[in-house]
């Protein structure tokens, strides 16, 4: 039998610490728990790990510091609990060398979606990435796709919204351009994030984002629909 | 009637009284002027006229008596005078030395009226003795500007009759003179102007900072210098807008702990909820968790007024509008036919905060799904307005029960929520639409709520572009 990932917990308030352990447990993890950045080195120190979760408001050494410090040990992923819909806050995590974040009070499962989803791509080889996987941006045909800030800017820097699913879609596209993925693959990718029947989910989210990217007939078609159910993203990508 | 051309401006009224008021002493200041001037040029005119008839009679006295007619047609005196060899005096000539009061009376003449030349001599060129006149007439009717001499020639017997018209004085005759006048007023009525704006302007600021004020509680303050009862007023400005700010950021400041100290406990019991072996209770309280912790990132947004610290960004209004309403389908599957634009949105791109103005329409559309039972959203083409800005308009309709018209401008209150959705059964904060209304402002945008016929509330949003 495989071993079980290992996660190192790192909150300062002791109930959240045991009772995230205990959950975490329960959904088969190896859990360590540190409340502060002298027990985050010991227990760093003392074993190994898949994944770190990290809350960036911690006393003495902040998450941010601690952050920097276990980037520079080795290139585990790092998830941040941020404080609550402070933007700021997750710019600065994210830019820190975070993998993901969550506010808080964030929802246990969708944290344990999160761990899984960072857990599988490390698993796949597309991660793992050096400086952080998601403070990068991506350029593709003149537009812009600011990891950072979730955001897409069009050849004018106007920013275009789009929707967690529509976001999400297009960074799967992105990291896989030119290659062809299917419907199944796309909607593996995003398992968790879409609701409702699942090939008419992914169709319409690729009509609309086709419609964001004003992807008719001008623009020499972004995001071609392959025979036999399947999407490609033909452009050249740049990370920066 | 005259109230209508009236000008409304503070700065246009004083300064059209200033102007008027000037207008009225520059009048008088030239009325007497003229007068002391037209008496001057009176004197002139006279000293002017008498040195000619003087020089006519030398010049004809000098001349043998043959040649008088020939040396008459060669003179070329002034158009008014009018010059003639006569043998006898004309009837209405009166003797100048004898004043005769009865005499002058006859001739027409007031009795004592000044004459028109002093003395004969006085007035003539020195003359040698033979060339002297041996009598003089002389005619000045009164209050006309003709005048007559007649001087008998000392060496035979015509007379030489000289008429002349006295042109009416001019007070103006110089050129400089209205020049110069005209100059002054132009130049007093641009300093009027000048000097009356720059007094009523700080009326002008303390208006607009008060304005300001009303939008954003940290307006910078007001400058404090200018004179002294600006400076008081400006200063009384400044005090007042800091206790408002002090009141604000205390009350916000509290939300903030509030909301802030609330997270850790929300963040224990939705872990504890995960060990509920009870599915539906579980559910219960996690829906419960959730509701709370809506609530608390309301009161937190509303407290801490993010929206001011993100920086301002294009983007593309008409795909913000569409992501918020495909998420509000997403997260309504039941009620997605309801939810949507209402007509094909125009392409439109404004400047703003993308993630403050994300959460001030989201806000509006979940009320209109929550209270409404649907969103119909209308994005309207920019609209040229005053000013060179350029507004966007976007409406928010639903066909709920709407609002009773005295709540309409209160929703925006903080904590304020309308009676149907008081239960607590809806939902809500009552932050929703303090939020919008603040992030709104802070874009220079503005919103208004209103009911819809036959029933339905609409939420009229105003951006600039």
């Amino acid at each position: 039998m495989e071993p079980l990932p290992h996660i190192l917990v790192v909150d300062d308030d002791r109930e959240i610490r045991d009772l995230l352990a205990r959950f975490l447990e329960r959904n088969m993890f190896r859990v360590t728990t540190a409340r502060d950045g002298r027990e985050t080195r010991k227990a760093w120190q003392a074993g190994h790990y898949q994944i770190v979760v990290l809350d960036l408001m911690l006393p003495g050494e902040t998450g941010l510091e601690l952050a920097r410090w276990l980037r520079e040990q080795a290139n585990v992923p790092i998830i941040m609990l941020t404080a609550m819909g402070d933007e700021t806050d997750r710019i600065i995590g994210l830019e820190m060398g975070a993998d993901d974040y969550l506010p808080k009070p964030f929802n246990p499962r969708e944290l344990l979606a999160r761990i899984r989803a960072i857990l599988r791509r490390a698993g796949d080889g597309a991660a793992p990435r050096a400086g952080g996987p998601l403070s990068h941006s991506l350029h593709f045909s003149g537009w812009t796709l600011d990891a950072t800030r979730r955001r897409l800017l069009n050849p004018d820097g106007t920013e275009v919204a789009l929707t967690g699913g529509e976001y999400d879609l297009l960074s799967a596209l992105l990291d896989r351009a030119n290659r062809v993925l299917t419907r199944d693959m796309l909607f593996d990718l995003l398992r968790g994030r879409q609701a409702g029947p699942f090939d008419r989910a992914i169709d319409v989210a690729i009509s609309r984002l086709r419609r964001k990217l004003e992807d008719n007939g001008r623009n020499a078609q972004l995001i071609k629909t392959v025979r036999g159910g399947g999407y490609v993203l033909a452009s050249d990508v740049e990370r920066r | 009637m005259l109230r209508r051309f009236r000008p409304r401006s503070l700065a246009a009224r004083t300064s059209l009284l200033l102007i008027v008021g000037l207008g009225i002493i520059e009048a008088i200041g030239l009325a007497v002027h003229a007068l002391d001037r037209i008496d001057f040029d009176r004197r002139m005119i006279q000293q002017e006229s008498q040195n000619h008839v003087g020089m006519i009679y030398r010049s004809i006295v000098e001349t043998q008596p043959q040649d008088r007619e020939a040396e008459l047609l060669a003179l070329h005196p002034p158009a008014t005078f009018h010059i003639a060899l006569t043998p006898g005096p004309d009837p209405d000539m009166v003797e100048q030395a004898a004043s005769d009061p009865l005499a002058r009376l006859r001739m027409g003449h007031p009795p004592f009226a000044p004459p028109p030349f002093a003395h004969p001599s006085q007035n003539l060129p020195p003359l040698p003795p033979h060339m002297r006149p041996r009598q003089v007439l002389f005619s000045a009717p009164h209050g006309s500007p003709r005048r007559a001499v007649a001087f008998l020639l000392p060496d035979e017997t015509r007379w030489l009759t000289i008429r002349y018209v006295l042109p009416s004085p001019n007070p103006f005759r110089s050129p400089t003179f209205p020049t110069a006048f005209a100059l002054m007023t132009v130049a007093g009525g641009i300093l009027i102007v000048w000097g009356v704006r720059r007094l009523v302007a700080p009326v002008g600021t303390l208006a607009a900072a008060a304005e300001a004020l009303g939008r954003d509680v940290n307006a910078p303050p007001m400058s404090e210098d200018g004179p002294l009862e600006i400076a008081r007023a400006a200063q009384a400005f400044n005090t007042m807008a800091s206790r408002i700010r002090r009141f604000v950021t205390d009350r916000t400041l509290m939300l903030t702990a509030i909301g802030h100290d609330l997270r850790t406990p929300i963040t224990r019991l939705k872990l504890r909820a995960e060990f509920v072996e009870d599915d539906e209770l579980r559910g219960k309280f996690l829906a419960d968790l959730d509701e709370l912790e809506s609530m608390v990132a309301a009161t937190l947004a509303f407290g801490r007024d993010t929206s001011r610290r993100e920086p301002m960004g294009r983007l593309d209004l008409t795909a913000l509008l569409q992501t918020i309403l495909d998420e509000a389908a997403e997260t309504h599957p039941d009620q997605a036919e309801a939810i949507g634009f209402s007509t094909p949105p125009p392409a439109v791109a404004i400047a703003a905060r993308p993630v403050a103005l994300k959460r001030a329409l989201n806000n509006l559309v979940q009320n209109a799904i929550l209270y409404g039972g649907g969103a119909r959203v209308t994005l309207q083409a920019p609209q040229p307005e005053h000013e060179g800005e350029r507004l966007t308009t976007i409406l928010i309709e639903d066909d709920g029960p709407g609002l009773p018209p005295e709540d309409l401008t209160r929703m925006f209150e903080p904590f304020v929520r309308a009676e149907a959705s008081r239960n607590r059964e809806t939902g809500g904060t009552g932050l929703g639409l303090a939020i919008a209304r603040n992030i709104i402002w802070g874009l220079g945008g503005d919103i208004r709520l209103g009911n819809r016929t036959p029933h339905g509330l609409r939420a009229t949003v105003t951006l600039v572009c």
